[in-house]
């Protein structure tokens, strides 16, 4: 489970700060929805440790990680876009998930569980958009971490394709029991997949 | 190709463990580069000196002969050198101020020096003169002094050599004072439209010339000999000044510290003698210092009918000002 | 508090720290050299300095602003041509432009004169290449095909993505330019400009060659004279310190631009070609390039051809030949070792300050007069108690690679700048480890840069022997040294075949290597 304890945070130079309190279920997605420039990349930078909070707490199951820098928080992100090396192979980058050597086994399983088995030798930059997304999930799957960020993630993709992908992350999702946050903006996305939801408006994120 | 490669790697060993070979004394000459390398006078030397003298000679060539005198004076008495060849008469008053060289003791015969040698402390190992030097299927009436030089269309080029980091350079300044004393600052501004450039090196400046793109090159009298001889060439002379011509004495002098005097003694000795001074024409294109006879190359000219000097204390003295001066005048 | 661009940086202690302490060695090393001219200067009298420093700052600045302004114009002009230029050859042509710059100079302005001499292809036009023009115009030469190399690999990375963008919103040739190509080669321009500034600053035998006369005066004649001429080593030292500080204000100056990011992309780039005016615009440019920085070098080709074979058959050539690749091949590992090693840490430093402290000792060595190199490099083997022979080949390999430094470092520092500013962040959300870093990601992507920079110094260090001017060079031949030599004694055909030879394999060099690496990035991906 996840939770932000009156997270606060100002942007240097901007008059209005942040002040977020929040929680995501494990097993669940909760959705942020919120219109573009209302700070829900903000948001995202905060739990992932790109951006450190003026006050308050960010809890992980039961751990504070406040203090932790990006790189030692449990926590898995898939950004909008870049989420993929284009110079390697799909396997490749999924191997990034691991901390240790590759494990071609554990790479392949993890391409099959997302549905692009065989996909592995091919380089990143010959793939889909749909498809690229996948195999950053598929890396989150071996990172195994409980936590997974997602921004924005099916905004690229055509309607058919981003069907399946939210499926995908919601049987991920409840599967490996993540607390999963998807910020977005699409209403449909929201009504598809979130148990949960929030708006965030003025900084503040609001149930609903 | 892997030949090669072998004899570049065996070359590379054996300047890593250098002449570690036997007990047989070993004479370290320093001098510079161009003396020492396989074109020069050095290995030819070498092997002659090495039949009689039960030693090894080390040539030890730096850039140029400063250098040598350079690097011995920043070694002072810690240095491995017994000889510095190569120093010439426009640097041995500085050269013996240093102290660190010793009288030779030795007094050359049969020498064919422009003047008596007299010095304790140096011999002399080759000389030449100062002097333009043009192609005669381009230059068909070249000039016979400095003023006419100076009288030539703005046209007429010549290549010099920076007086402050060649000895021809500083050798042309000299020959001017020598020539004309206190007028020679206007000489040197009546010169300055001729000027192409001057140039770092004589083998810039020499370059220039055969490029075409001066009319005449300062160098020295015998280098016509050069292309005459090694490239069958006769087309090169050099001009005649009136005023005379400067010589530059090449010499060589004792270290003091010198662990092997008396062998460097022998070799500063034969250094003078017929079977070392007949290597010196066709490697240094210079005159040998000692009368070689019927050796000497028909094509090295006859010398010079005037000859300019220049008292080495004056130089030692003046030697700044005057290059000073010179380069003021055509700044 | 840290700024979010700074966390979005991955922290590489390991790397700031290798990276600091090579920037540290290099600093006491030229602290280290002046002090052994200085202790070895304590012993004589000290002299005054005959000279006018201002006049001659003056001038050697003017000339080496001038030369450094037009360099970066005519290389950004010429890599905007080669950019969208594709004809056959073109490989070698990059590879002729790249080469320039490690040619050594002499060969480069002899060339000059071959072709705009009096007696030259193009005499008659009376062009005066003696004269600031001249030594301007050499350096010209030298440089500004190398900024174009340079300034060419940053336009080849631009990303696809970026380019379809542009092509699909029918940017003109000119919108292009300032939309997608000036922000990729931003972030160049100040490394390159303080190297070719420096480069002029103390060039030496070009100037006399070239500048007709004392009247373009350089401060490297100066303390050269000061130390040979007048072995007035305290002057020496004062005039170096000017040179030294002068040339530190440049490179500070270059160093604190903040280093733009640039991209780094390994994509097969879509044809766009410009049209009309903009695309005659880019044949003329590089017509005229061809022309100017080719005609030079394929004169020395020309000049050198007829006695090649001769030199081919003398087993001195092959020998200094292998000398000169061992030594190439030794300090171009090295630097490329320590350019590495200072790009990483570069882009791994979290402050502005802390970068450029990384960073700017790489370039100081080429702000310290040659010279005084070579003097304090002899007293310093001398006071360790080494045998100046026995350490020549050391510390030509040494001097080597630091000469090539700042062009490698400027060739991959921008590219590590990159891909920390635009991966940093998924970097560290991956928690990868500085290897996986270096491995997987940066390797594959600075290659073929690296490639440029080891072709650079591989070049560069067949064979300056400056250095070891002092140390006893009569057994040691490298090709530039037997070249010198050949001159020396008259042989200008050989000297002449020689340096045609160097030539041509400086161009094939600069061709092979950056491919050879290239291959050994996409071996990592």
């Amino acid at each position: 489970m996840l939770a932000l304890e009156d997270v606060t945070f100002a942007h240097p130079g901007a008059p209005a700060g942040y002040r977020l309190t929040m929680t995501a279920a494990a097993g669940e997605v909760t959705a942020v929805r919120g219109r573009s420039g209302a700070g829900k990349s903000t948001l995202l930078d905060l739990v992932a440790g790109f951006l450190a909070p003026s006050a308050g707490r960010i809890i992980v199951d039961g751990r504070d990680v406040t203090p932790l820098r990006p790189e030692q928080r449990p926590v898995s992100i898939l950004f909008q876009s870049e989420t993929l090396f284009e110079h390697l192979t799909a396997a490749r980058n999924v191997a990034l998930g691991l901390p240790g050597r590759a494990d071609a086994e554990k790479i392949a399983a993890a391409l099959e569980e997302v549905g692009l088995g065989g996909i592995g030798p091919q380089r990143a930059s010959t793939l889909s958009g749909g498809q690229k997304q996948r195999v950053a999930l598929a890396r989150t799957l071996l990172r195994a971490k409980p936590v997974l960020l997602l921004d924005e993630p099916f905004s690229a993709l055509d309607d058919d394709t981003r069907a399946s992908a939210r499926t995908l992350v919601q049987s991920l999702t409840r599967r490996h029991g993540w607390a999963t946050v998807l910020v977005t903006h699409h209403a449909d996305d929201i009504a598809a997949i979130a148990g949960r939801v929030y708006a965030l408006e003025g900084g503040v994120l609001r149930a609903g | 190709m892997p030949r090669y490669a072998l004899l570049a790697l065996a070359a590379f060993l054996t300047l890593a463990a250098p002449a570690a070979a036997e007990d047989k004394p070993t004479l370290t000459i320093y001098t510079y580069d161009a003396f020492a390398a396989d074109y020069g006078p050095g290995p030819g030397l070498k092997a002659g000196f090495e039949k009689t003298c039960g030693c090894t000679v080390n040539f030890v060539g730096t850039d140029s002969s400063i250098g040598a005198l350079r690097r011995v004076q920043l070694e002072g008495a810690s240095s491995k050198a017994d000889i510095v060849l190569g120093l010439d008469t426009s640097l041995s008053g500085e050269a013996r101020a240093t102290g660190l060289f010793a009288p030779h003791g030795l007094t050359p015969a049969h020498l064919t020096l422009p003047s008596a040698w007299t010095d304790p402390d140096f011999v002399p190992v080759d000389f030449g003169y100062f002097a333009f030097v043009y192609d005669t299927n381009r230059v068909h009436t070249p000039p016979t002094s400095f003023e006419a030089l100076a009288a030539e269309p703005p046209s007429f080029k010549i290549a010099l050599e920076d007086p402050r980091s060649d000895t021809p350079g500083l050798g042309l300044v000299l020959w001017i004072k020598a020539a004309y004393g206190d007028k020679a600052p206007a000489i040197w501004a009546a010169l300055k439209p001729h000027i192409v450039t001057m140039a770092r090196s004589w083998s810039d400046a020499y370059g220039l010339f055969l490029k075409g793109d001066a009319d005449m090159a300062l160098s020295y009298t015998t280098s016509p000999a050069y292309h005459e001889i090694a490239e069958n060439k006769p087309n090169y002379a050099y001009a005649t000044f009136s005023e005379g011509h400067y010589p530059q004495i090449e010499i060589a002098g004792l270290l003091k510290s010198s662990p092997h005097a008396e062998l460097a003694r022998q070799f500063l000795a034969w250094l003078d003698t017929q079977p070392a001074q007949a290597i010196i024409p066709t490697t240094n294109w210079m005159y040998p210092a000692a009368d070689i006879g019927g050796a000497l190359p028909k094509q090295f000219p006859a010398p010079p009918q005037k000859v300019l000097g220049l008292d080495e204390g004056t130089i030692t003295e003046n030697k700044s000002a005057w290059i000073e001066e010179a380069l003021a005048a055509i700044r | 508090m840290l700024r979010s661009a700074d966390l979005g940086r991955p922290e590489r202690p390991f790397r700031l720290l290798a990276g600091t302490a090579f920037a540290a060695a290099i600093g006491l090393l030229i602290v280290a050299l002046f002090w052994a001219i200085l202790s070895a200067a304590r012993a004589r009298a000290g002299g005054e300095v005959h000279l006018d420093v201002g006049y001659v700052l003056y001038i050697t600045t003017l000339q080496a602003g001038l030369s450094t302004a037009l360099s970066l114009a005519v290389g950004i002009a010429l890599a905007w041509a080669l950019n969208r230029l594709r004809f056959p050859g073109r490989e070698v042509v990059v590879g002729l432009f790249a080469s320039a710059i490690v040619t050594p100079g002499l060969v480069v302005a002899f060339g000059l004169i071959d072709v705009w001499g009096r007696a030259g292809w193009l005499g008659g036009l009376g062009v005066p290449i003696f004269g600031l023009g001249g030594v301007v115009g050499a350096h010209l030469v030298l440089d500004g095909a190398f900024a174009a190399r340079i300034l060419l690999g940053r336009l080849d990375a631009i990303p696809e993505a970026r380019l379809k963008t542009g092509q699909s919103l029918g940017l003109n040739a000119w919108r292009r330019f300032g939309v997608i190509d000036w922000p990729a080669i931003r972030g160049s321009l100040p490394g390159l400009a303080a190297i070719i500034f420096l480069l002029a600053f103390t060039s030496f035998p070009i100037v006399l060659l070239l500048g007709g006369g004392p009247s373009v005066p350089t401060l490297e004649v100066a303390i050269y004279s000061a130390v040979r001429l007048d072995f007035d080593l305290n002057a020496a030292v004062t005039l170096a310190l000017i040179q030294i500080g002068l040339c530190a204000v440049i490179i500070v100056a270059s160093s604190a631009l903040a280093p733009v990011a640039t991209s780094v992309a390994r994509s097969g780039q879509p044809r766009w070609q410009d049209a009309g005016a903009a695309r005659a615009a880019q044949w003329i440019v590089l017509a005229f390039a061809l022309f100017g920085f080719g005609a030079p070098l394929a004169a020395v080709i020309a000049d050198g051809a007829v006695s090649v074979p001769d030199v081919l058959a003398e087993s001195s050539f092959w020998s200094s030949m292998c000398t000169s690749l061992w030594i190439a091949l030794g300090s171009s590992v090295l630097s490329l070792i320590v350019a590495l090693a200072v790009a990483a840490a570069s882009a791994a430093a979290p402050g502005r300050a802390l970068r450029t402290l990384v960073a700017v000792p790489a370039y100081a060595y080429l702000a310290v007069p040659a010279v005084a190199l070579s003097l304090g490099a002899f007293l310093l083997v001398r006071d360790s108690g080494l045998q100046p022979e026995t350490t020549a080949p050391l510390v030509v390999v040494l001097a080597n690679a630091l000469l090539a430094l700042p062009f490698a470092v400027a060739t991959l520092g921008p590219p590590f700048e990159a891909i920390a500013r635009s991966r940093g962040r998924l970097i560290r959300a991956l928690s990868l480890g500085g290897v996986r870093q270096f491995t997987l990601i940066e390797w594959p992507l600075v290659a073929r840069d690296a490639g440029l920079a080891f072709a650079l110094s591989f070049c560069f260090s067949l064979g300056d022997l400056g250095v070891i001017a002092l140390f006893g060079t009569q057994n040691f031949a490298t090709l530039p040294l037997q070249m010198v030599r050949a001159l020396g004694a008259y042989r200008s055909h050989e000297a002449a075949a020689i340096a045609a030879l160097m030539l041509v394999l400086t161009i094939g060099a600069f061709v092979a290597i950056p491919k050879l690496f290239g291959r050994l990035g996409d071996a990592g991906a």
